[in-house]
């Protein structure tokens, strides 16, 4: 079962702290996204794997598009 | 009302696994610069001559009287690090706090008599006007530990005359007075001309046997008559004055006791010179705090020390109040007003230590689709919008009617600008606010979390609020300034830099001064510049905010100057619908 990592706002990929296949924990920092001047944290939602990252550091996003999703345990 | 306020909301959450892992790294930077802190107030401690050789002279250091003085655990030092005139000593010399004496909130400050006997230096003023606008604030006894040896002569021009100079303690005294609020003064050692004044302007004096309070002291007495110059023969008979007078001081207390009676009690030792004032402090006013309070105190849900992982040192990183708000009352509980309006300013009810106080504060991160309404940009917390101002207006403005004691918590970026912003009023609700501040005569007080910028710290309960404001706490990672420093490069040089590149000159000159100017900003808007220069009246540990609030609270009731009945409250009613 797999589980999105929305962008809940537009903004710059600033930081990006994980990769395809890395081991994460529900609340992990997944990546944080600059917007309006300040650093907004995207948290891993659930515990599992990451299977798939759309995005890279410097990219801009749109709210709502999908950055990365994860394979739960 | 106890169905109101006996159980309340609760609100906050544990930290997570995750979270707890993530923020390690803050909470030690955190811990690791307030240890730096607490390195500057250990200078200020210890400045001027030492603990032993003060009580080699059978006296105690101010710092053994306070601790003398103030009930155990309640001592909230405030303007520690204050030193405006940048003083070689380190310090403007008075030592002053808020804490309990025989169970009663008092303001307390004392001179160090460890530095040049406790003389009057540079920005001290200022300092004490700081306190006697306090008690005035909070309504509560002003207690004086005086030990003045009188003005620091080679510096009087900095501090002597003028408007807000070393004279207007006596004028403020005379105005608590006034109102109703005793000043308690013990009073040792030498206090001549300046110290006289410290020494008899305060209500009732309490006089160690050692002490005098004199117009002039032997030092002014001794050269009387000046004849333009000195000479050796003018030289011997300053030295024989001298003697005379050190032996036998003006306004001792066979003068100040047995004669004009103005010392109420002398007392042979130190320490029964402070029992005198616990003494006094019993009998202070006061009411009894079942009086004011709505509900038993407790504790919050939450260990305050979570503080060190929730409030992010990096000032651009996001963070939820809410859960800030939550580790700071009692049992983690609030009634929040409006909710569902102006989504960056968090405004609602809680307790601190059973009284009722009114909270506002800047929510952080994104504030969602479609907010603000009048543009088409993300609106972040911390920002101020047109929402947010109107609900801080209405909510003073109910405060004030309710006469609920307002704790404002402030991390602010400014507030929006551009035409938008202008059309949607933001100025002149801006000063609203400042209008519904003053209209009201409940005492306030600020914890800075994080920053202070522009006019919105003006605004949420700044300093600048001179009749309500009783002090404003910063924290390790408090910052103040009108803008940020990037942003005042950019302001000031962003033209220079179109010339430049028009004229084909190299732009690196012009960077070199924006990343100067920058820098500066930074360097004078840390914890400690603020601190030293008054922008803050203390530098609080995260883990001391709450105990901060609690004689916030306790003060503003203890002996409140206009009450509201618990029934007829308007805004739980209001919140509750």
């Amino acid at each position: 079962m797999a589980q999105e990592i929305i962008a809940p706002l537009a903004g710059k990929v600033l930081q990006l702290n994980i990769a395809v296949g890395d081991k994460v924990e529900e609340d992990d920092e997944a990546l944080v996204i600059e917007a309006m001047k300040m650093e907004t944290p995207i948290y891993v939602p659930c515990d599992g794997t990451i299977k798939q990252i759309n995005v890279k550091e410097g990219d801009e996003i749109e709210e709502e598009d999908v950055l990365a999703i994860i394979g739960k345990e | 009302m106890r169905p109101y306020f006996e159980k309340m909301a609760e609100f906050g959450h544990e930290l997570k696994k995750g979270q707890i892992k993530r923020t390690e790294e803050n909470l030690n930077q955190l811990k690791e610069i307030e240890a730096e802190i607490q390195g500057e107030v250990n200078r200020v401690k210890t400045a001027g001559l030492p603990v032993e050789k003060i009580n080699a002279r059978g006296q105690m250091t101010v710092w053994q009287r306070l601790e003398y003085l103030v009930d155990p655990g309640t001592w909230c030092p405030l303007h520690t690090l204050y030193n405006p005139m940048n003083n070689e000593e380190g310090t403007t010399n008075v030592i002053d706090g808020i804490g309990k004496i025989s169970g009663k909130w008092a303001v307390i400050i004392g001179f160090d008599n460890k530095v040049m006997a406790g003389a009057w230096l540079p920005g001290q003023s200022e300092n004490i006007l700081r306190v006697t606008d306090l008690a005035k604030r909070l309504n509560i006894p002003l207690v004086w530990l005086v030990n003045c040896s009188g003005a620091k002569l080679p510096e009087q021009e900095k501090f002597y005359a003028n408007r807000r100079g070393a004279g207007t303690p006596f004028f403020r005294h005379a105005e608590l007075e006034q109102l109703g609020i005793p000043v308690l003064a013990g009073i040792y050692g030498t206090n001549p001309a300046g110290g006289g004044y410290q020494g008899i302007s305060p209500t009732i004096l309490f006089a160690h046997k050692d002490c005098n309070i004199a117009v002039g002291g032997a030092g002014i007495v001794s050269g009387m008559s000046p004849k333009g110059d000195f000479n050796k023969e003018t030289a011997e008979e300053i030295i024989a004055k001298a003697k005379e007078f050190k032996a036998k001081p003006p306004g001792s207390v066979k003068i100040h006791y047995d004669e004009t009676g103005f010392f109420r009690y002398v007392f042979e030792d130190e320490t029964e010179v402070l029992d005198g004032l616990k003494d006094y402090m019993k009998d202070a006013p006061a009411y009894n705090p079942i009086f004011y309070r709505v509900a038993e105190p407790a504790e919050p849900k939450f260990s305050v020390d979570d503080l060190y992982r929730l409030i992010p040192l990096e000032p651009k990183r996001v963070y939820d109040f809410d859960e800030v708000l939550a580790r700071l009352t009692d049992s983690s509980e609030h009634m929040e007003f409006r909710p569902d309006y102006g989504p960056e300013v968090y405004t609602g009810l809680c307790k601190i230590d059973g009284f009722l106080v009114a909270c506002i504060g800047n929510r952080q991160g994104y504030l969602g689709k479609g907010y603000p309404e009048y543009t088409d940009y993300p609106g972040m917390g911390g920002k101020l919008y047109r929402q947010g101002l109107i609900k801080m207006n209405e909510f003073v403005t109910l405060c004030g009617r309710d006469r609920i004691p307002i704790i404002w918590l402030q991390d602010t970026t400014g507030i929006d600008v551009g035409d938008e912003a202008e059309k949607a009023e933001l100025l002149g609700l801006g000063q609203g606010l400042i209008y519904s501040i003053q209209q009201t005569d409940v005492p306030m007080m600020l914890l800075l979390l994080r920053k202070g910028t522009a006019a919105a710290h003006y605004l949420m309960g700044g300093p600048t609020a001179n009749r309500h404001n009783a002090f404003t706490l910063g924290t390790i990672a408090s910052e103040i300034y009108v803008m940020h420093g990037e942003t005042a490069a950019v302001a000031t040089y962003s033209r220079r830099l179109v010339k430049e590149k028009e004229a084909g000159r190299p732009l690196e000159p012009v960077i070199e001064k924006m990343n100067k100017l920058a820098h500066e900003y930074y360097e004078n808007s840390r914890p400690l510049f603020c601190a030293q220069n008054g922008l803050i009246d203390e530098i609080v540990p995260m883990s001391d905010l709450r105990k901060y609030l609690t004689a916030f609270a306790g003060a503003a009731y203890q002996n409140p100057k206009s009450i509201c009945p618990h029934h007829h409250l308007i805004l739980p009613r209001i919140i509750r619908g």
